[in-house]
C-alpha cells in the first residue's frame, strides 16, 4: 500500500510538471495562429487606432512570457477569462456546463462500449478461429473503417429519420437541463461506441489468443482445470490488463473524438464549443478547452497506470521491477 | 488387468501444416508398469514432447492422432473433454520446463495449489490449504505457509520449480510426466531437485515418465532409457544397457557427442552427427536416420523394424540385424596434434583485469562484479564458469567493451581499454572479439552471410579489394565447415549451428588474438554442440588465438579450458590450470559445482554436495564471503563477517577461502 502511495504522489508530480509544459505549448501555439484578435473583435472595418488601442487595453503588445503569467495565474485561481466572441461572458459560465454535457455523453458512451467489446473479444479470442470470432472480428473491423461522421450519418438515418426513436439534432431546448433530455445522448454516444468497439474489442481478443496459448493456461488445463474455470480464474485478468492500458489511453482520444461527433449532431457539449471557438478564433476560449482536454488526458493517463499497477502483482509488489 | 499403468499402441499424431501433412510421431508402442520410471531421450524435434502432451490429450487443433494410449486399461483417446479433465492433474500430472511461465503471474501460490485440491478431490478451502502445505512440505520447502501467500515472481526459478511438482504431487498421481523440468535451472538447484524427485518416487510408489535431452539427467531418475528420433523410438531399455551397449548409430553418437566424465580437448574429439533432423512426411519410409548415418546400407529402408537386443533391450536399426556389430563400443577419435608457436611467449599476459567492479543502476544498485582479478594468457583458453548471476557475462562483456567497468582496469597488451567499444581504437575492436549465445540475434538478418562477413573486414581489417574480399571469405567458411553456397544465405535460412559457425567466421576473418565466447553453444542441441566445441577447438589449435570461454556447463568447460575461474556472486572462488581445479578443487563451492553435475555413466554415480537457499542479494554490498549464505563447510562467525583471503596452491592456482588446504 505504501508503494502504491509513493507512486501515486509521484506520478501527481510528473502529471503537474506535464500541464505547466503543455500550458505554455498551447499558449504559445494559440498565439501563433494567423490574425489578430484585437482585429477580429472589432472587426474588419475597424479603424486602425482602434485597433491599437485595444491591442494595448488588452496588454497584447505585452510579451510573451507576461502575457502567459497573466493568464496562467489567472487559470490557476480558476479565472479563465472571457470569451471573445460572447462578449463580456465569462469563459466559466459556459464552459462548465457544456463540459459537463460531454461527460455525461462520454460517460454512456464508455459505459456501453467498454463492456460490450470486453465482451465480445474475449468471446472472440476464446473461439479463436471459429465462426463466432470470425463474425465478432468481421463487425469489429467494419466499424472501426467508419469514421464517426459516415457511422454517425448512418445511425441518424435508422434510428432518427427512419424509426424516429431519437431527435435527429441533439439540441436541449432553452430552460431545461440535459437531465429532461437524456433522449438526445444516445446516437451519439453509439456513433462513439462504433468507433470504439473495432479497436478495443480487437485488442481485447488478441490479448486473450495470447493469454490462451501462455503456458499458464497450459498448465492450468492440465491440471484437470475445467476450461470455463480456466478463463474465467486464470485467463480474464491477465487479458484485461492490456485492454484497460488501452480504454485509459484512449480516454483522451474519446474526449477529442467528441468534437466531431458533436458538431455531426449538433450536442451542446465542449466539442462542438470548441469548434465554435476556433471558427470565431476565441483565443481564451481555445485554450481554455485544450488545456483541459490535456488535464482529463492526463488524469486519465495516470489512473489507467495506477489501475494496472493495482491489477498486476508484479508491479504493485516491486515497482516494476523483475 | 495387467500390471502396465500405460500402453501406448501404435500411436502416430501428425500435424496438418500448409506444407502438407508432417509427422511429429511416428509408430510409437511403449509400455510403464506400475512404480516403473523411464526416461524419454532425444534432441529437439524428435517428438518426445509430443508424445507426452499426447498423453495428456492436449494438442494443436491441426494434430490427428492414431493409435492407443491405454491408461489402467482405459483408452485415453476415447475420453470425452470431461472424462480428460478429470485424469489430468488428478491421475495423471505434467510438470514443465519452464516454471516461471507456467504459474499464473497474478494469482498467489496458495491459490493455485488449493484449487487442484478443491476441484479434484472436493476439498474444502481450508482441507485443501492443509493438503497445499503438506505438498510444498514434501517438497523440503521451508516456511510453506508463507510461501502460499506469494505470488510466483516472488520467489526464485528453482523454488517455483518445486512449487510446480508440489501442485502435480497435490492429488497423489498415479504417473507423473516430467518435460525437460530442469533444463531452465542451475546445476546446483538441479541436483537438489532431482534428488527430491528420486525420493518422492520411493515414498509415493508412483510411476513416471521422464523427459530430457541429458543422459546425466535421466541416469539419476529412471531405469529405462527410451531414445526417440524423428518421433520414432529408436532404442529402448535399462539404463545400464543403453550406456554400455548401445546398438543404434544415434544412440551411440549421441552418447559419444556429449563431453562428460572428464573428456579433454587434448585426448578426445567429440562425435558429431552430420545433418540435421528433418520433418517427415507422413509417408517416407525406412530409417528415419538414414540420412544422417555413416553406417547405413541398401537395406536400410527394406528390412527396418524393430530387433531385440538383449532382455528388455530393442532398437530399431537394421544393422542391429547383423551380428556383425564391430564398432560396438564407443569410438574414440583422436584429435588434431597440437603444435608449439616458435615464439610463444608465456610469460607476458595477453590480457590482465585489475579489480573489475561493474555496478548497473543508479538508485536500485545490482553489484553484478565485485572487484576480481585475473590474467588470460596468450594461445590459451580460459573457461569461466559459474551459475546465473554469478557475473561471468558482465565480466565477458566488460572486456570485449560491450560497457565499460564501473571502476578498476582492464590491460590488454600494453594498452589500458577499460573502457567501452565506442571509444576503443580500431587496432583494440579487431583484436577482441565477441561470439553471443544466441547467433541469431546477432547476424543482421537482411545481409547476406558474405555482407556480414565482409563488412566486419572491411571496417576492421582494411580489405576493401572485394575480389580479395571474397576469396578469404571463402576460405573463412572453409575453416569453419560450411561451403562457397553459403555466401549468399541470409541467416534465417541456416540452422542454430550454422548461424553459430557464421558468427565465428565473422569473429575469425579479422585474425584477432582474444575471442571472448559468452554461452556460445548453450542453445544448440548437444550433436551441434560437439560440433562447435570441435570446431573452436580445432580453429585454437590451428591460429593460436586465446578464448575467454564463458559457459555455466562444467563438463564443456572442462572439455576445451586451458584454465578454469569459477565464480560466485560476482567474485571469483577458484582459479586454476584445468586439472588442478577439476582433480583437485579446494574451494567448497567449486566442490558442490563439481558434485552437482550430473553423471551419464550410470555405473559412477557420486554423492552431490545439495546446497540450499539462494544466491545473496546483489542489491546488497556483502562483506564477508559471498558463499557464506549456502557454505557447507562454513567455519563459523569469520565468514560471514570477513572476505577469505586469497590462498595459494600452486604458481596459478588459487582460491578464496577461511579453509585453508
Ligand atoms: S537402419 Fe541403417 S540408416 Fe538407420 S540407423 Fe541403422 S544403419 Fe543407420
Ligand atoms: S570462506 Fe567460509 S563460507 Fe566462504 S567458502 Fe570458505 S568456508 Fe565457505
Amino acid at each position: 500500500m505504501k508503494r502504491l502511495m509513493e507512486m501515486f504522489l509521484r506520478r501527481l508530480g510528473s502529471l503537474l510538471a506535464t500541464l505547466v509544459v503543455m500550458s505554455f505549448v498551447i499558449f504559445l501555439l494559440v498565439e501563433i495562429m494567423p490574425g489578430d484578435v484585437a482585429q477580429m473583435i472589432l472587426g474588419q472595418s475597424a479603424t486602425e487606432e482602434a485597433v491599437a488601442a485595444l491591442r494595448e487595453a488588452r496588454g497584447l503588445n505585452d510579451p510573451l512570457l507576461e502575457r502567459y503569467g497573466r493568464w496562467i495565474s489567472g487559470v490557476v485561481v480558476g479565472d479563465l477569462g472571457d470569451s471573445i466572441y460572447m462578449q463580456g461572458v465569462s469563459i466559466n459560465s459556459i464552459l462548465w456546463r457544456k463540459v459537463g454535457h460531454s461527460i455525461i455523453l462520454a460517460m454512456t458512451a464508455f459505459i456501453i462500449f467498454v463492456p460490450l467489446s470486453i465482451f465480445f473479444g474475449v468471446l472472440a479470442g476464446v473461439k479463436e478461429k471459429k465462426p463466432t470470432d470470425s463474425i465478432i472480428s468481421f463487425f469489429g473491423l467494419a466499424t472501426m473503417a467508419l469514421p464517426e461522421f459516415v457511422s454517425g450519418v448512418i445511425l441518424i438515418t435508422v434510428f432518427a429519420v427512419q424509426l424516429k426513436w431519437f431527435p435527429i439534432v441533439s439540441v436541449i431546448p432553452i430552460g431545461e437541463s440535459i437531465w429532461q433530455n437524456l433522449n438526445i445522448v444516445v446516437l451519439p454516444a453509439l456513433s462513439i461506441t462504433l468507433v470504439m468497439f473495432g479497436y478495443i474489442s480487437r485488442m481485447q481478443r488478441s490479448s486473450m489468443i495470447s493469454v490462451m496459448n501462455s503456458d499458464y493456461i497450459r498448465a492450468a488445463t492440465l491440471k484437470g482445470m475445467p476450461r470455463r474455470y480456466v478463463i474465467f480464474r486464470h485467463a480474464l485478468k491477465n487479458a484485461m490488463l492490456p485492454t484497460i492500458t488501452i480504454i485509459g489511453m484512449n480516454m483522451g482520444w474519446l474526449f477529442g473524438g467528441l468534437v466531431v461527433v458533436e458538431t455531426l449532431f449538433g450536442f451542446p457539449g465542449m466539442g462542438s464549443l470548441l469548434m465554435t471557438a476556433i471558427k470565431t478564433r476565441d483565443v481564451p476560449l481555445i485554450e481554455a478547452c485544450v488545456l483541459l482536454i490535456t488535464v482529463i488526458y492526463s488524469v486519465s493517463t495516470m489512473i489507467t497506470d495506477i489501475m494496472y499497477s493495482y491489477l498486476n502483482p508484479r508491479i504493485r509488489y516491486q515497482g516494476g521491477q523483475k | 488387468m495387467n500390471d502396465n499403468i500405460l500402453e501406448i499402441e501404435n500411436l502416430h499424431v501428425r500435424f496438418s501444416t500448409f506444407d502438407g501433412l508432417f509427422s511429429a510421431v511416428n509408430n510409437v508402442s511403449l509400455n510403464l508398469g506400475y512404480n516403473e520410471s523411464i526416461g524419454i531421450i532425444g534432441e529437439s524435434g524428435c517428438g518426445k514432447s509430443t508424445l507426452a502432451f499426447t498423453v495428456m490429450r492436449y494438442l494443436a487443433t491441426n494434430a490427428q492422432v492414431e493409435g492407443a494410449i491405454r491408461f489402467k486399461g482405459i483408452n485415453l483417446l476415447e475420453n470425452s473433454e470431461k472424462e480428460m479433465e478429470s485424469v489430468r492433474g488428478n491421475r495423471i500430472a505434467m510438470v514443465f520446463q519452464n516454471p516461471y511461465s507456467s504459474l499464473n503471474p497474478s494469482l498467489t501460490i496458495g491459490f493455485q495449489l488449493d484449487e487442484v485440491g478443491m476441484h479434484h478431490q472436493k476439498l474444502s478451502k481450508s482441507q485443501a490449504r492443509k493438503a497445499t502445505i503438506e505438498a510444498l512440505e514434501m517438497m523440503n520447502l521451508g516456511d510453506p505457509k508463507g510461501i502460499v501467500r506469494r505470488y510466483p515472481h516472488q520467489v526464485s526459478g528453482g523454488i517455483q520449480q518445486r512449487i510446480c511438482i508440489a501442485m502435480a504431487l497435490l492429488c497423489k498421481p498415479d504417473l507423473m510426466i516430467l518435460d525437460e523440468p530442469t533444463t531452465a535451472l542451475d546445476v546446483t538447484t538441479e541436483a537438489v531437485i532431482l534428488d527430491s524427485i528420486a525420493e518422492l518416487r520411493d515414498t509415493l510408489k508412483m510411476s513416471m515418465i521422464y523427459i530430457s535431452h541429458d543422459i546425466g539427467v535421466i541416469n539419476k531418475v529412471s531405469e529405462n532409457i527410451v531414445v526417440m528420433y524423428s518421433g520414432e523410438i529408436v532404442e529402448s531399455g535399462p539404463k545400464k544397457q543403453i550406456f554400455e551397449n548401445p546398438v543404434h548409430p544415434y544412440t551411440r553418437a549421441l552418447i559419444n557427442c556429449m563431453p562428460r566424465g572428464g573428456v579433454v580437448k587434448e585426448k578426445t574429439k567429440l562425435n558429431t552427427i552430420a545433418g540435421y533432423v528433418k520433418r517427415r512426411g507422413v509417408d517416407e519410409g525406412g530409417c528415419p536416420f538414414a540420412d544422417r548415418c555413416d553406417k547405413k546400407n541398401d537395406t536400410c529402408i527394406s528390412k527396418y523394424g524393430t530387433k531385440k537386443i538383449g532382455e528388455h533391450h530393442y532398437a530399431a536399426c537394421d544393422r542391429a540385424y547383423a551380428e556383425d556389430i564391430p564398432d560396438k563400443l564407443k569410438v574414440r577419435i583422436t584429435p588434431i596434434a597440437r603444435k608449439k608457436d616458435p615464439d610463444f611467449d608465456s610469460e607476458r599476459d595477453l590480457l590482465k583485469v585489475e579489480d573489475l567492479h561493474k555496478i548497473y543502476g543508479n538508485k536500485r544498485k545490482v553489484y553484478a562484479v565485485n572487484g576480481i582479478e585475473f590474467s588470460v594468457k596468450p594461445h590459451s583458453i580460459l573457461g569461466i564458469v559459474g551459475e546465473s548471476g554469478c557475473g561471468k557475462s558482465t565480466t565477458g562483456h566488460m572486456i570485449s567493451g560491450l560497457f565499460p567497468p564501473s571502476k578498476g582496469r582492464i590491460i590488454f597488451g600494453d594498452t589500458d581499454i577499460s573502457i567501452g567499444w565506442n571509444k576503443r581504437d580500431k587496432e583494440t575492436l579487431k583484436n577482441i572479439q565477441l561470439i553471443f549465445q544466441n547467433p541469431g540475434r546477432s547476424l543482421n538478418p537482411s545481409h547476406t552471410v558474405e555482407k556480414i562477413i565482409g563488412r566486419t573486414m572491411q571496417k576492421l581489417a582494411n580489405i576493401n579489394n572485394a575480389k580479395e574480399r571474397r576469396e578469404k571469405i571463402i576460405d573463412i567458411l572453409r575453416k569453419v565447415d560450411l561451403g562457397k553456397e553459403y555466401l549468399e544465405k541470409k541467416p534465417r535460412q541456416l540452422s542454430g549451428g550454422e548461424q553459430q559457425r557464421v558468427a565465428i567466421a565473422r569473429s575469425l576473418s579479422i585474425s584477432p588474438s582474444l575471442i571472448v565466447c559468452d554461452e556460445p553453444t548453450s542453445a544448440l542441441d548437444v550433436s551441434v554442440q560437439a560440433s562447435v566445441l570441435n570446431l573452436l577447438n580445432d580453429l585454437q589449435v590451428d591460429t593460436h588465438v586465446a578464448y575467454l570461454f564463458i559457459s555455466h556447463d562444467l563438463n564443456v568447460i572442462n572439455y576445451l579450458s586451458d584454465y578454469i575461474m569459477v565464480m560466485y556472486a560476482g567474485k571469483i572462488a577458484e582459479y586454476g590450470k584445468r586439472d588442478e581445479v577439476m582433480e583437485n578443487s579446494h574451494h567448497p563451492y567449486t566442490e558442490a559445482l563439481l558434485s552437482a553435475v550430473p553423471e551419464v555413466d550410470p555405473t559412477k554415480q557420486k554423492d552431490i554436495i545439495e546446497l540450499e537457499g539462494m544466491l545473496p542479494d546483489p542489491a546488497k554490498k556483502i562483506k564477508g564471503c559471498p558463499f557464506a549464505g549456502r557454505c557447507h563447510k562454513q567455519v563459523g562467525e569469520i565468514c560471514v563477517k570477513e572476505y577469505p583471503p586469497m590462498v595459494q596452491l600452486t604458481e596459478d592456482h588459487y582460491y578464496f577461502c577461511h579453509i585453508k588446504p
